[in-house]
């Protein structure tokens, strides 16, 4: 039987409290205990970026982090990003400007680009290449991607 | 993966003592980027993981004291590159630190889970033997201060002791100015693991410092004080036979994947060049 | 409310479900008792298995299910698009690194791992072939028994078949001057980011099956065979794959998880990690040896190409991959004499399967670059040498085939003025220019079926997979265009074969020409009802109601296509219902099967810097431009053609499988092996369509997304040649690679 710690974190805005295998990943956890799918599964050695989320204000690869590091946290996904069936700037910007293609690696880069934009409002083209560098997409949505990104940038200036 | 149990001390001295009590069967864990890969693929078998980040001593911190600049172990890479006195006094590793993986791998790797991983292709060991950099423990036996350069030993491999923590790297405050620059060789522009890192510092006393890796099993330092290196007049003839002194302890493993040793031994070559240019242009407009 | 009119680029559908996260894809799904499995694989690249013990892992508690061949029906059920060669679980012998020996499921994933690692096998290593030399050593072991090929004069080597295509007389052909050189194509995989996903379960005397199958009624019909279930009796279900290029056309795991499934009672999943999706799917690796023979006015005279590609240990449609990939190797060229043999050769590898661009970046590779060499041989500009030979629109360039289908010179025009051909660079630059072809599907069948509610929405049923490249919208867009209604009021259904009517499968192009003609077709038969209801309605006679796009015209006025419907499905209500049929059917006598629907054609012009010190090789600027014919959402359009390039870079300058000696895989995963990011991107690129609407599709359609892809690398290759004056022959263009035949360069 494996022995469980509990954890309490606040995901999404929302105070969760569960029972955690010790090496279960916090991407686990979100998929599996909390049945928030939104964030994907790929390469499992932090490379591919399809699992990031915001922990603590910061984005990180939830495949690389332990459920328990994550006890007393914050942590935003995919989720929770849109308030009462609204769709964020961002995510609107990423629907006008065809960001997503098979979508796999989407929420990931919308982690990405939040981040990006929380810290840098009015980011040039280069900036945004280096804030998704984490975030494969091998469907190569990259410059669609970056337009999006920079359009929610624009939209926020206005 | 296999499941282990998990502490999370709130003390070093509680740290300490779990790490005398399990020795080897217990790993610590501070940013997680190198240790979750090996417990994913089992080269990691802990019985007890050790979790660092609540230890007031080792939280995230980067302070100037008595001339040195002191970052604590839990300091990440994000904010070791953007921090205003790293990127002044010590660009090459703010540099460095800025291309370890992605904005993701940045926000959770430690500059100290760097350096006690010890592959000799971390990208910020170089920018440390350039800055002579201190790795500060505690342990059983108290307070230790070892240079970088004697810290590592080989792939994995340090001289750290079986109770001992690293608590902070200091960086003694230059006491001349100095050009450096962190460089390095990858597979692609995107972010990858290097096959050759370099970093190289000139000085006002035009003093040289060149620190390479990943060709050979751990990070190598070599210092020029003939002032030749440093010299913008002098000719590539009179640098060239320095360099390869410098370059002579390098020793590329055959079996990698990421390139062959005569590529990464040419590259060494190339970097040093380009990054010595570079440095004492830096020197120069300091 | 305004319907979506073709030509422009409404939001995606199923857009909004991507931007949130509430998109399921396979791995999303679960159900209440699902077991999660885990697959067993031994650490060689093949293997006599002596014995399989799983009592140890039966043991644990949460293990509900060990099986290995033993617990499969003997004979071994076998299954594969080509030849039903591949077992559904290994018996007797492993031949590629990854093969499956056994399968456990658990009630955790813990407990499925755990299991996983307590099997037991016995096993001996036996010498494996894992490159072509060693493949077509006659010495060297063959990868199957030649018994399965008894009237087969190849059975006794690795060589699964000689594919000879050709016209004119090679042998006898002289020309002024002949370019023979050899090239490579390395062994690359898919890695699309979702990895490969299957469920499976016990649904009433039946079968359910989820899978990221890019052909679901594919899937259908070889569960049906191998569990011995009539179709009815086996529903697939495919949520839109998060991409599939190719790597999730065929069956490949499935089987065994719904042998599993049966044997459990109770649902059993399997998510593949991605390094296990390196081990399923790859694209065959090539030598090509070409021989060009020009005169010094730059006709071309005679292509001699020998292509022998790398394929599996199971054939998979990796010959037919050959078979048509190497088909249209001479190029879209008026060529006089052609000869072409491509050879599948078997190995002991990962079974290679489809993957964009099917078979023709090998050769496109290798053929278009040795263009070049014969144009620095006889002095000539390398655009003007490809306009010169280029076919013009009509021309039956490959004799028993479809005539060259379009403008392609100004396909080609265009790329070179947006690339500046001719104009100086600075040094260490330099420019190349490539031109790419593909047949598209060369039979087809796809059915459609709309149904029109009282409402005057629209539910579009199609058979296609949507896997990003945007089918689902594209099909909503013409049920819109054609019915009068936004999109907002159009819902497609696809993926599940219980509920859609049959498409043979997503592949080649087609489903913008082939499923979008059924979709164009099936809302034609609803126009044509809505007039007989008009007609009926006003008493007049039904040729002269004309219902075009949502509105019916009738002689003195028009009405909306809802007060029609209204008033003619009465009180009690109802629908009105469409079905669509597009049919190509084969041409026994073709060397295909089937001549091209069209042709996808591309034009792409590269200016690269190369550092020649270090060998970094930089896209400066990479323009790409397709020929098709009507772009029905041209953003998508651009967003598969960008999406086309930048996976070409991808072979181009960094992707390959690294083997060890004894054929184990050493690059698993996505630490070393290298695909590209954000910061890999060409540092201008530009992609443009031209639209004649000459296609065979909806509002003059071709199918595209794979011609971006074919002529990446002859076009980078050709701009390192121009920088440098080295021409490499093998790909990728790694910095090692550059620098190496830098090195090695002739003092000049």
């Amino acid at each position: 039987m494996v022995r469980t710690i509990p954890i309490e974190l606040t995901v999404n805005g929302r105070r969760r409290a569960l029972e955690v295998a010790a090496h279960h990943t916090l991407l686990d956890v979100l998929r599996d205990d909390l049945e928030l799918t939104g964030t994907k599964e790929c390469c499992l050695v932090g490379e591919c970026g399809a699992c990031t989320v915001s922990l603590g204000g910061r984005i990180v690869d939830s495949c690389l982090v332990l459920a328990v590091e994550a006890d007393g946290a914050a942590v935003l996904t995919v989720e929770g990003l849109a308030g009462g069936g609204r769709l964020t700037p961002l995510q609107q910007a990423f629907l006008d400007k065809g960001a997503a293609q098979c979508g796999f690696c989407i929420p990931g880069q919308l982690m990405s680009a939040l981040a990006l934009l929380q810290a840098t409002p009015a980011p040039t083209r280069e900036a945004v290449e280096e804030a998704i560098a984490g975030n494969l997409c091998r469907c190569g949505g990259y410059e669609q991607i970056i337009d999006a990104i920079l359009a929610a940038a624009e939209a926020d200036e206005r | 993966m296999h499941t282990f149990a998990y502490a999370r001390p709130t003390t070093l001295a509680e740290a300490v003592a779990i790490l005398d009590e399990h020795g080897p069967g217990a790993r610590l864990l501070a940013g997680g980027t190198d240790l979750l890969i090996r417990l994913r693929d089992g080269t990691a078998r802990p019985v007890l993981v050790v979790d660092l980040k609540r230890i007031a001593e080792l939280r995230p911190a980067i302070r100037e004291e008595d001339g040195r600049l002191v970052i604590s172990a839990g300091t990440v890479m994000t904010d070791i590159a953007a921090d205003d006195t790293v990127r002044r006094f010590f660009g090459a590793l703010a540099e460095a630190a800025s291309v370890v993986g992605s904005v993701q791998i940045r926000n959770r790797a430690t500059l100290a889970g760097n350096v006690c991983n010890a592959s000799p292709a971390a990208d910020t060991a170089p920018a440390l033997l350039v800055y002579d950099a201190v790795v500060v423990t505690e342990g059983l036996s108290g307070i230790r201060r070892i240079r970088v350069d004697d810290f590592f030993v080989r792939p994995g491999v340090t001289t750290l002791g079986r109770a001992e923590i690293v608590v902070a790297i200091e960086l003694p405050m230059p006491a001349r100015k100095m050009g450096a620059v962190h460089v390095r060789r990858t597979r692609r522009r995107g972010h990858d693991l290097a096959s050759a890192t370099l970093c190289c510092g000139v000085d006002a006393g035009g003093v040289t410092r060149l620190a390479y890796g990943s060709v050979g099993p751990r990070p190598v330092l070599a210092v020029d004080e003939s002032g030749v290196l440093g010299d913008p007049a002098a000719p590539d003839a009179a640098k060239a036979p320095i360099f390869e002194r410098m370059f002579a302890d390098a020793s590329p493993s055959p079996r990698s994947m990421r390139a062959s040793p005569d590529y990464r031994l040419a590259m060494l070559r190339v970097l040093g060049t380009r990054a010595l240019r570079t440095a004492i242009d830096r020197l120069a407009q300091a | 409310m305004s319907a979506a009119s073709i030509g422009t680029s409404p939001n995606r559908v199923g857009g909004i479900g991507r931007v949130t996260g509430l998109t399921e894809y396979v791995a999303d799904i679960r159900l209440p008792d699902v077991l999660e499995a885990r697959l067993v694989t031994l650490e060689c690249a093949r293997a006599r298995i002596i014995s399989i013990d799983a009592s140890e892992a039966l043991k644990l508690p949460g293990v509900r299910l060990a099986m290995t061949a033993a617990d499969l029906p003997e004979p071994m059920p076998r299954f594969g698009p080509q030849f039903a060669d591949r077992p559904v679980i290994a018996v007797g012998e492993t031949r590629y690194h990854g093969e499956p020996v056994a399968i456990v499921a658990a009630e955790t994933k813990d407990a499925a791992e755990e299991a996983a690692r307590l099997v037991h096998v016995e096993y001996e290593e036996l010498p494996a072939v894992f490159t072509l030399a060693a493949a077509l050593d006659p010495a060297s072991p063959l990868v199957q028994d030649p018994a399965l090929r008894p009237n087969d004069r190849l059975a006794s080597t690795n060589v699964l078949r000689e594919h000879l295509v050709g016209w004119g007389d090679v042998a006898a052909a002289t020309a002024d001057v002949v370019v023979e050189n050899t090239y490579t194509f390395p062994m690359v995989t898919q890695f699309a980011i979702e990895p490969h996903a299957f469920m499976a379960a016990p649904d009433g005397d039946g079968i359910a099956v989820w899978s990221t199958i890019q052909h679901p009624y594919w899937l259908q019909k070889v569960i049906s065979k191998v569990l011995g279930l009539p179709l009815s009796k086996v529903r697939i279900f495919a949520p839109d794959p998060g991409g599939g290029f190719g790597g999730k056309q065929h069956a490949k795991l499935e089987p065994l998880v719904a042998f599993a499934a049966l044997r459990a009672g109770r649902p059993v999943r399997l998510i593949l990690s991605l390094e296990q999706t390196f081990q399923a799917v790859r694209r065959a690796s090539c030598e090509v040896r070409v021989r060009t023979g020009i005169e010094r006015d730059g006709a071309l005279v005679f292509e001699d190409i020998e292509a022998d590609y790398l394929i599996g240990a199971y054939a998979d449609i990796a010959d037919r991959v050959v078979g048509k990939g190497s088909y249209l190797a001479a190029g879209p060229y008026n060529v006089p004499a052609v000869r072409i043999v491509a050879r599948s050769v078997l190995s002991h590898t990962v079974p290679s399967t489809a993957f964009r661009g099917f078979g023709n970046p090998q050769v496109n590779w290798a053929v278009e670059s040795n263009l070049d060499e014969a144009a620095r041989a006889i002095g000539m500009d390398r655009l003007a040498i490809r306009l010169r030979n280029l076919a013009k629109r009509g021309d039956a360039f490959v004799p028993f085939d479809t005539p060259a289908d379009g403008d392609w010179e100004q396909t080609v025009n265009r790329a070179a003025e947006l690339i500046g051909w001719g104009s100086p660079l600075p040094p260490g630059y330099g420019r190349g220019i490539a031109l790419g072809i593909k047949s598209g599907p060369t039979t087809g069948l796809s059915y459609s079926t709309v149904r029109l509610l009282a409402d005057g929405s629209v539910i579009v049923y199609a058979g296609t997979s949507d896997m990003g490249q945007g089918a689902r919208t594209v099909f909503a867009q013409i049920a819109g265009q054609e019915l009068g209604v936004p999109l907002e009021w159009v819902t497609v259904v696809m993926g599940d074969t219980a509920i859609v009517p049959y498409d043979q499968q997503t592949s080649a192009s087609r489903s913008t020409v082939l499923m979008g003609n059924s979709v164009l077709q099936a809302c034609r038969s609803i126009q044509a009802q809505l007039a007989a209801m008009a007609a009926r309605l006003n008493g007049l006679d039904e040729a002269s109601v004309v219902v075009d796009r949502g509105v019916v015209h009738l002689p003195d006025c028009q009405l909306a296509v809802v007060d029609v419907l209204e008033a003619g499905l009465g009180p009690l209500g109802g629908e009105l219902t469409g079905n669509g049929e597009t049919r190509k059917d084969a041409e026994p006598d073709h060397p295909l099967g089937g001549s091209a629907a069209f042709f996808e054609f591309n034009c792409t012009a590269v200016e690269a810097r190369v550092d020649e010190e270090t060998g970094d090789v930089v896209p400066v600027r990479h323009v790409t431009v397709s020929d098709v014919g009507k772009a029905l959402n041209p953003l998508q359009v651009a967003m598969q053609d960008d999406g086309a390039a930048i996976m070409g870079l991808g072979h181009t300058l960094m992707e390959h499988y690294i083997f060890d000696e004894s054929g184990r895989i050493r690059n698993l995963g996505a630490i070393d092996y290298r695909i590209p990011t954000s910061m890999d991107l060409p540092l201008e690129l530009r992609s443009e369509v031209v639209e004649n609407e000459d296609g065979p599709g909806p509002y003059g359609s071709k199918g595209m997304s794979e011609g971006a892809l074919l002529c990446v690398a002859a076009a980078v290759g050709a701009a390192v040649q121009d920088a440098t004056g080295v021409a490499i022959r093998d790909l990728p263009l790694t910095p090692e690679r550059v620098w190496r035949a830098l090195q090695e360069r002739p003092v000049r």
